[in-house]
């Protein structure tokens, strides 16, 4: 359990004109489970091998419980990295290569071979022991790689892309590990990812990179509801963005004026600005009934994906996408006109050429 | 509670420490110090050949000698000793044995790399023997099979026992190149009417060309280096730039001898230079071994 | 089954199975043999182990055999050995990144194509009594004379001979190990410092457990080759003890046909010693590195 702070990180790469990470700061409370989210080469990777003391930040402060760690060298800092290809090593047995960092600390041999089947049993492999690493599946080795950072008691518990090389019905599996995991050790747990579905699905907060600066700490579902950024949107699945003009609660807009009353709506731009909505939000049919923030538009195609159909649908001069409930009554049809219901409550905005 | 901070970058840095990337200067100086001497040991007997084939009365302490002359290259190539025959009959030896055993080696390397058969591992052990079994303990039991083919002390018979130590490296450098090889590619060209030669000149041949080059890389400077088989083999009437080479230095002059090996190694560095950029990972280092 | 897809292999190994069986288990076939005495030329067909018997046990060459033994293991094993402790590191110096890491890499790497002849003579020239270290010392006043200078090339420890062979066998090593170390990257070393391991530690349980396969095997290839090499012990050594490749090199070159069957014998005695510590040191390493 230990509170991390970075304060204004930088990472400058020795020849490079960009830094990698530009004043990253960020408050990690007690035992939450954390992910940097952003494309590659965001710079998220170098911030963690920052925490874990193996890359030195050019400027910047880390501090864990309020002890300032930048010049604990990895190995005694106690933050430790679970690398994306498990990198178990190939000449160790499983046995051994969990009890390595109990071996580096010169701990006698039958407290190892104790804590190792603790571990193992922690990451429900209680049987594998005398194993090579070249014997397992992906995600028994994924598990190991767990148990050999979990046995030295971290104090922050830090993952590179812990899913990523999973099959998709690993992953689930691999996930519920990690949560359960995580909340009954409570140990700080930071890890990266690229996949935003990946960082809703563990994190208890996300911090969106892009270019090595920091856009947004919050939980998943602000990240759905209220981004920052067109962006930051996007980067969610985000598809809608149409130009509009907001004065307080009331909204103008190419397609028609809207009524805005979302939650927190403090923190939406005014004035000029981009509204947004996802398209799972959006309620479209012919029983839509005519009211506030309804207005028409001619449906251009339609994609039957099972459970649901994705409509494109067009307004004015604006094209948007919305999604339909498979179940729901009334069939819709290429070329019906339809009434549109931007929900008040639902709609959203970014500042206008953001990016 | 908003819990969405916006964060725009900020330029102010002034209550941030300043860490530098800067390691100890002490390591950085050991290090350098460490690699010197290394390279040192390395280049020095190299050094001396230059020293000794340009010296003139290079009197004994003298670390430098205080005249230099062209003696020695007047000496080694003055026709009686031989030179222009030992570069011609080494390059032509070492070209012939580099094409055939890359010609006859491809097939082979295909076999091991790409296909799983009985006795693979039988086979394996048998090419890569002649790497383990030094050369002196096969040249007298060849030599007595060669005066029976009438291929004693002749230049095809040099060249065929040249084969011996470099079939290995060129066999264990292709298979390699075999066994990342894809074949999907070769069927793709066949389904797009490409018959079995325009297969092989456009599909199989360029994916595997790097590791042709190393291997005859190899193939050439196992061959330009042979003594022993060359000299047992050849009895004496093939002479090669080594023959030549060893037979100068007991009560040779230390110019000539030195001039001499500049002759001889400066086809050898130069064959590696023109194929150092296919030269990469530890695949491809396993020829050096043997020169 | 067609014909092809039955045969194919064999056919493609066919050619370079006919040089190895043909030209190499021949060689060591009819040489086995003539160590047994077989010389159909001059009329002797009877098989027997005189010439073993003489060179191991009862004969004027046995000391020159016995001593060449030891003076060959030994030569080989030190050269094998000091060759890859410089290969390790060097290969751990130039992993780093520094400026000149290309110009030294490169330098490193430059006496690989030169051939062991060569190499001799470079030891001979640097490390002789007037070579150019003597002289160095002499200039800078350590010594007065050539003869002041310790004997170290044509030395009977053989110390000419594994200075050459480590000058050859270092670079070559050292590539290898290089190239594993590149292709790993820093990631299991980040790995280990971030679950406790120290400087020393991540290269006993990291980087020397990873570099092991690889510069195994180069060294098993170093050790053969500079146990049966024949150039350089025959510039760099002594008449007595004689590296065994020297030894039968001249029994080879002896007019009398007789003293083959001997040379034979020593040269098979070579390759089998060769293969039974090839054999031993891959078991001995497979088994070392199972136990890791």
């Amino acid at each position: 359990m230990t509170h991390v702070y970075l304060d204004k990180l930088t990472k400058v790469y020795p020849g490079a004109n960009e830094a990698a990470v530009s004043d990253f700061s960020l408050d990690i409370p007690d035992g939450e489970l954390v992910a940097f989210l952003g494309p590659s080469g965001c710079g998220k990777t170098t911030t963690l091998k920052m925490i874990a003391g193996l890359i030195r930040p050019t400027r910047g402060r880390i501090t864990f419980d309020g002890e300032d760690v930048i010049a604990i060298p990895a190995e005694k800092r106690g933050a430790v990295m679970v690398f994306q290809n498990y990198l178990l090593f190939p000449y160790m047995s499983v046995g051994d290569n969990v009890g390595f960092g109990l071996k580096m600390r010169g701990v006698d041999k039958r407290t190892i071979r104790q804590k190792v089947q603790e571990m193992l049993e922690l990451v429900k492999l209680p049987d594998i022991s005398d194993r090579r690493p070249n014997q397992l599946s992906g995600g028994q080795q994924q598990r190991v790689a767990l148990a050999r950072a979990l046995i030295t008691e971290p104090r922050v518990l830090l993952l590179d892309e812990p899913l990523s090389n999973l099959d998709a019905h690993l992953r689930d599996e691999m996930r519920e590990l990690i949560v359960s995991i995580q909340r009954q050790l409570k140990v700080t747990t930071v890890f990266v990812t690229h996949d935003q579905e990946e960082a809703v699905l563990l994190a208890d907060k996300i911090a969106l990179m892009f270019e090595g600066v920091l856009q947004q700490f919050a939980s998943p579902d602000e990240f759905y509801q209220r981004p920052i950024s067109e962006r930051a949107a996007r980067f969610f699945g985000g598809v809608n963005f149409i130009d509009a003009n907001r004065n307080g609660n009331k909204v103008e807009t190419s397609v028609g004026n809207f009524v805005f009353n979302a939650k927190n709506s403090d923190n939406a731009p005014e004035g000029d600005s981009v509204l947004t909505i996802r398209p799972e939000q959006i309620a479209i049919g012919h029983d839509v009934p005519n009211g506030e923030n309804v207005v028409t538009g001619r449906v251009r195609s339609r994609i039957y994906v099972g459970t649901y159909t994705r409509y494109k649908i067009a307004i004015d001069d604006c094209e948007i996408e919305a999604i339909r409930s498979a179940d729901l009554p009334g069939e819709i049809n290429e070329g019906d006109e339809i009434n549109v219901h931007f929900p008040s409550d639902r709609i959203w905005f970014v500042p206008r050429n953001s990016n | 509670m908003a819990t969405t901070q916006n964060l725009e970058r900020t330029t102010s840095m002034q209550d941030a420490p300043v860490i530098t990337e800067a390691k100890s200067p002490l390591a950085g100086v050991l290090r350098y110090a460490a690699i010197g001497l290394i390279l040192l040991f390395l280049l020095l007997p190299l050094l001396t050949f230059l020293i000794n084939a340009f010296a003139f009365r290079w009197f004994y302490p003298q670390f430098f000698p205080k005249e230099l002359s062209l003696q020695a290259w007047d000496n080694i190539f003055a026709p009686n000793f031989k030179v222009g025959e030992a570069l011609w009959n080494s390059t032509l030896i070492a070209v012939v044995v580099t094409w055939v055993s890359i010609i006859i080696g491809i097939p082979a390397a295909r076999a091991l790399g790409m296909y799983k058969f009985r006795y693979k591992r039988v086979v394996e052990f048998f090419i890569l023997a002649p790497i383990i079994v030094p050369g002196i303990s096969i040249s007298l039991g060849l030599n007595i099979n060669f005066i029976r083919w009438g291929l004693s002390g002749t230049i095809p018979g040099v060249m065929l026992v040249h084969l011996i130590p470099v079939m290995p490296y060129v066999v264990l450098t292709l298979s390699g190149v075999f066994a990342n090889y894809n074949a999907d590619f070769e069927d793709q060209a066949r389904t797009l009417g490409a018959g079995p030669i325009a297969t092989f000149r456009y599909v199989t041949f360029p994916a595997i060309f790097p590791g042709i080059m190393v291997a005859s890389l190899f193939a050439f400077l196992v061959s330009w280096s042979q003594y022993i088989l060359t000299f047992l083999i050849g009895g004496g009437q093939v002479i090669t730039m080594p023959v030549l080479l060893f037979s100068t230095v007991p009560g040779g002059r230390n110019p000539n001898i030195a001039a001499l090996s500049l002759v001889f190694i400066g086809p050898a560095i130069l064959i590696l230079i023109l194929t150092s950029r296919f030269l990469s990972g530890k695949s491809a280092i396993g020829g050096f071994g043997q020169i | 089954m067609t014909f092809w897809e039955r045969w194919r292999i064999p056919i493609m190994l066919a050619p370079t199975m006919a040089i190895v069986i043909i030209l190499f288990g021949g060689a060591l076939y009819y040489g086995f043999l003539q160590s047994l005495g077989w010389q159909p030329r001059i009329g002797n067909t009877e098989l027997s182990l005189d010439a073993y018997n003489n060179i191991l046990f009862a004969g004027p060459q046995t000391e020159q055999f016995w001593r060449g033994l030891v003076l060959t293991l030994w030569v080989s094993f030190a050269s094998t050995f000091l060759s890859a402790v410089l290969a390790i590191g060097s290969a751990l110096l130039l992993r780093q990144t520094f400026v000149g890491k290309r110009v030294a890499t490169f330098l490193f790497q430059f006496n690989l194509p030169i051939p062991h002849v060569v190499a001799a003579i470079g030891i001979l020239f640097l490390f002789s009594q007037s070579g150019l270290i003597s002289r160095g010392l002499a200039q800078i006043g350590v010594i007065g004379a050539p003869n002041q200078f310790p004997i170290v090339v044509r030395d009977s420890l053989g110390i000419g001979i594994i200075l050459s062979f480590v000058w050859k066998e270092a670079p070559f090593l050292g590539v290898i190990v290089l190239a594993v170390l590149q292709s790993l990257g820093e990631d299991y070393e980040d790995l280990a410092r971030s679950l406790g391991a120290n400087r020393w530690q991540r290269f006993r349980y990291v980087i020397l457990p990873l570099i092991l396969p690889g510069l195994l095997s180069g060294s098993v290839i170093v050790f053969a080759f500079t146990f049966g090499s024949f150039e350089v012990p025959a510039i760099l050594g002594v008449r007595f003890p004689r590296m065994l490749s020297v030894t039968t090199d001249r029994f080879f070159r002896d007019p009398d046909l007789n003293s083959r069957t001997e040379g034979m014998a020593i040269s098979m005695i070579i390759a089998v010693i060769v293969l039974v510590l090839v054999f031993v040191y891959q078991w001995l390493s497979r088994r070392a590195i199972r136990q890791e």
